[in-house]
């Protein structure tokens, strides 16, 4: 009963939906119907974009409802969720979970370090922004990004 | 004039051109010129020609035939009598097809250690003594080829004794378990014999029904006794999960396809047609027996990772199934009830074949891995349905007979031996109410373990990757070994997909045995018509349809996805390294959780060592950690006996000082008093 008390309490915390981003999808996109799957791979990230991340899938974002998911294995994703300068270590793990993706597939860069190597770049570990590594369809700026952004970013995706 | 007879004498003279081609041929053929194994081809050339003539005269019994002769001359005073019935058919065309099929077989396992002069030899015997048994028709005859079937198994187990050390503990256990079984199935039988004033089996028909019914209830304790160790029951079981892996794979698989069977033979020959049928507590006591069998075996099947050892306490499961179903049968004919009798006989008794059919397929195909691989343990092994795929085939017909889902050919008797206890409940009473339940709970569990068992041997033994050398480097068989399996899975096929042909045999075996009940199976389809309840299963239609909705599924998921398929990506290793062959599955890790679920009653040992290094007790330099699963009845029951009577010997030793006086006055003293014992009881 308890439960049920604290859901009445807390209500709806969800903001209201901004108005559809009016950017064109990518041709990638369009193939996947407004359902679309997501995997988070962490290439080197400071987990200030996970952050972030976290709170837009949480219940004030809420990016489920706009047809976004996080999955757990690339082998289901449509999306890869990309953070942080590629360091080294994570260059062929990177190279390897955007391969085991079915086709058609994105992939979205967050974060400035994913998008040029933020404060991190030509450290001794990392290798380049992500775009070097994999092709990047879309990109999130921002240090770390608003979860807004990324949740913008998700709905030029999905479409809805 | 019926096939039976001259089949029968075609069988024994194979034999003995068998034996003494085994005895006199050499070895190879030209060795230099060409290596051909011409005494392994010779001796399974004659050994399946024998099979094949038990399997006419089995065959020719089945279709009610009868055949029976008197040997006066063969043996001293008693003779040898033989006849054979539609019972005694039954069980010698299984052995004489399990018989045809192996010696295929076995002329391309020949090698390690069975190529021999001995064992060469003694197959034929062997394989004659297994065709044998079901057709002697006297106390003697029964006995005599009953320890000739002891012992040329026993050289056979042997065979390859100079390789391996355990070979010879298995033998030393199979020799003694064997023979306590044959002295008190020796004592159950005289005891018949002589109470019953004669010893041929028509003799002791007539005479059960004078007899007293303590004098019939020890009768059958004593010869059921011997006959459950005979088929692996719980607890007399020791000896099989030794024996059968320790045995050349071919002697296994005619061992636990066609020996074990004899023991299920004799019960229902003694008890049912000899004795005539008897009180309730016979019947619950093999019931119980078959129970406690089929539950315990297939859990300790569930932690071997022994390939063979696996199948060896199958074995012990399907047997304990099989006794399940005689007991019953045993029931309800007690309790007046001859149609139910007649199923849960009948399912027993086919539940005997598509054993049979299986087992030796499975003992074949380990035989096959085993010869490519030289290993039994399944942790090692892996891979191998790339490199022997047509092995990997006949083992999964067979594990699919094994596990009693359809379409299977287990699923149809234990699905019979079901139904036959399900409508059972029409026997009013307590213990039926009882006892029935808990007899289908132990089908049931037992067949949801095998499910378990049979994926891990298949999937840990023929998927994933090899796990050593010697797995990676296998290669498949010869087109013998192939053939041989072929005609094993050939027959399970068959009786998965027909079982209806074998239904008017069966019912004359039942019949035979004294249960007259009518006709359970017909036709493609198994129909049970009981007197208000019939029920209809007909494993053809299973079968398509389980095909027909595999086909649907794919074609569906073909037909909706709407992207297309990949077939170029690489496994997914969680972008680190190339997956090794020691992430799988092993059979320890599968069978991990089931051995917590049933911990208290496996009560596995494990041994954490942990060696710190000497500068410090912190630092750890080595960690052993070693887990058992020993067969715990094994553990518990035995050896006290074994410690005590090794503790006895040594206790007598001092009787034997050495002292020649000291013996000749036991001598003098033994003598006196016999003589003083005889003057009192005169």
């Amino acid at each position: 009963m308890s439960l049920l008390r604290k859901i009445r309490d807390t209500g709806r915390v969800a903001e209201d939906a901004p108005p559809r981003p009016t950017e064109n999808p990518p041709p990638a996109a369009q193939e996947l119907g407004g359902s679309v799957q997501v995997r988070h791979i962490d290439a080197g990230s400071c987990n200030g974009c996970e952050i972030e991340i976290g709170s837009a899938f949480g219940p004030v974002y809420d990016a489920e409802r706009y047809g976004a998911r996080l999955v757990a294995s690339p082998r289901h994703a449509d999306v890869a969720l990309v953070t942080g300068p590629v360091t080294r270590n994570m260059a062929e793990p990177l190279r390897r979970t955007v391969a085991a993706m079915p086709q058609p597939r994105l992939v979205v860069a967050v974060g400035d370090c994913a998008l040029n190597c933020g404060e991190f770049a030509g450290g001794y570990g990392v290798e380049g922004p992500v775009a070097d590594v994999v092709p990047v369809d879309l990109q999130v700026p921002g240090c770390p990004p608003r979860p807004e952004a990324i949740v913008a970013a998700l709905r030029i995706v999905t479409g809805r | 004039m019926s096939a039976a007879g001259p089949a029968v004498v075609v069988a024994a003279g194979l034999a003995g051109v068998g034996a003494l081609a085994g005895v006199f041929l050499p070895e190879r053929w030209q060795p230099r010129l060409a290596p051909r194994r011409l005494r392994a081809s010779v001796v399974g050339v004659c050994t399946a020609g024998l099979g094949a003539a038990g399997l006419v005269a089995g065959a020719a019994a089945l279709g009610g035939a009868r055949w029976s002769a008197d040997l006066p001359g063969l043996l001293p005073l008693a003779g040898v009598h033989l006849a054979v019935d539609a019972l005694s058919g039954l069980f010698m065309a299984v052995a004489g097809a399990v018989v045809l099929a192996v010696a295929v077989y076995g002329i391309g396992y020949a090698g390690h250690g069975t190529d021999a002069r001995g064992v060469q030899a003694v197959l034929p015997v062997f394989a004659l003594s297994l065709v044998l048994v079901p057709a002697a028709a006297s106390v003697s005859s029964f006995l005599l080829l009953w320890e000739l079937m002891a012992v040329t198994s026993l050289v056979l187990v042997l065979a390859e004794h100079r390789e391996r050390a355990s070979v010879r503990e298995a033998g030393v256990w199979y020799a003694v378990m064997t023979h306590l079984g044959l002295v008190l199935l020796l004592a159950g039988l005289m005891l018949f014999a002589a109470r019953a004033g004669g010893e041929t089996f028509t003799v002791l028909r007539a005479g059960a029904g004078g007899m007293s019914p303590q004098a019939r209830g020890t009768v059958f304790v004593l010869v059921s006794a011997a006959f459950a160790s005979k088929a692996g029951m719980v607890p007399l079981h020791a000896w099989l999960p030794r024996a059968h892996p320790e045995a050349p794979s071919h002697v296994s698989a005619l061992m636990s396809a066609a020996m074990v069977n004899l023991g299920a033979y004799g019960i229902v020959r003694v008890g049912f047609d000899l004795l005539g049928g008897g009180p309730r507590w016979w019947w619950l006591m093999v019931l119980g027996g078959g129970a406690v069998s089929a539950v315990y075996g297939i859990l300790q099947a569930a932690m071997a990772s022994d390939l063979k050892r696996l199948l060896a306490y199958s074995t012990s499961e399907n047997l304990g199934l099989v006794f399940i179903g005689v007991g019953a049968a045993g029931m309800f004919a007690d309790a007046g009830n001859q149609k139910l009798a007649a199923l849960a006989l009948t399912a027993a008794l086919l539940h005997v074949v598509n054993h049979a059919a299986f087992k030796a397929l499975l003992f074949c195909a380990a035989g096959s891995v085993l010869r490519a691989t030289g290993l039994r343990d399944l942790d090692q092994l892996g891979g191998l349905r790339a490199k022997m795929p047509a092995t990997a085939g006949l083992f999964t017909v067979g594990a699919l007979g094994a596990v009693a889902l359809p379409p299977g050919n287990g699923f149809v008797s234990e699905w019979l031996l079901l139904q036959s206890l399900i409508h059972g409940f029409a026997v009013p009473g307590v213990t039926t109410a009882i006892v029935l339940p808990l007899a289908v709970a132990a089908i049931a569990l037992s067949a949801g373990l095998a499910a378990a068992v049979f994926v891990k041997a298949l999937g840990v033994g023929f998927f994933a990757r090899p796990r050593s050398d010697q797995a990676a480097a296998a290669t498949e068989s010869p087109p013998s070994m192939l053939a041989g399996m072929g005609l094993l899975a050939a027959g399970c096929a068959a009786l998965a997909l027909v079982p209806g042909v074998l239904g008017d045999g069966l019912s004359r075996a039942a019949a035979a045995a004294g249960v007259t009940g009518g006709t359970i199976l017909s036709g493609g389809s198994l129909e049970v018509r009981l007197d208000r309840i019939s029920t209809v299963l007909s494993p053809l239609w299973v079968a398509a349809a389980l095909v027909a909705g595999v086909l649907a599924v794919s074609a569906l998921t073909r037909l909706v996805s709407r992207r297309r398929r990949r077939t170029n990506a690489r496994l997914w290793d969680c972008g680190g390294g190339a997956p090794t062959a020691r992430m799988a599955y092993t059979a320890t890790s599968f069978a991990e959780p089931l051995q917590r679920v049933f911990d208290d009653v496996l009560a596995p040992e494990q041994d954490v060592d942990v060696t710190p290094v000497r500068e410090s007790a912190y630092l750890v330099e080595r960690v052993r950690f070693q887990r058992r699963v020993p067969d715990r009845i094994e553990h518990r029951l035995y050896r006290p006996v074994l410690a005590a009577l090794s503790g006895a010997g040594q206790a007598a030793r001092r009787l034997a000082g050495g002292s020649v006086h000291l013996y000749l006055g036991y001598g003098f003293f033994g003598l006196v008093a016999l003589l003083v014992a005889l003057t009192v009881i005169q």
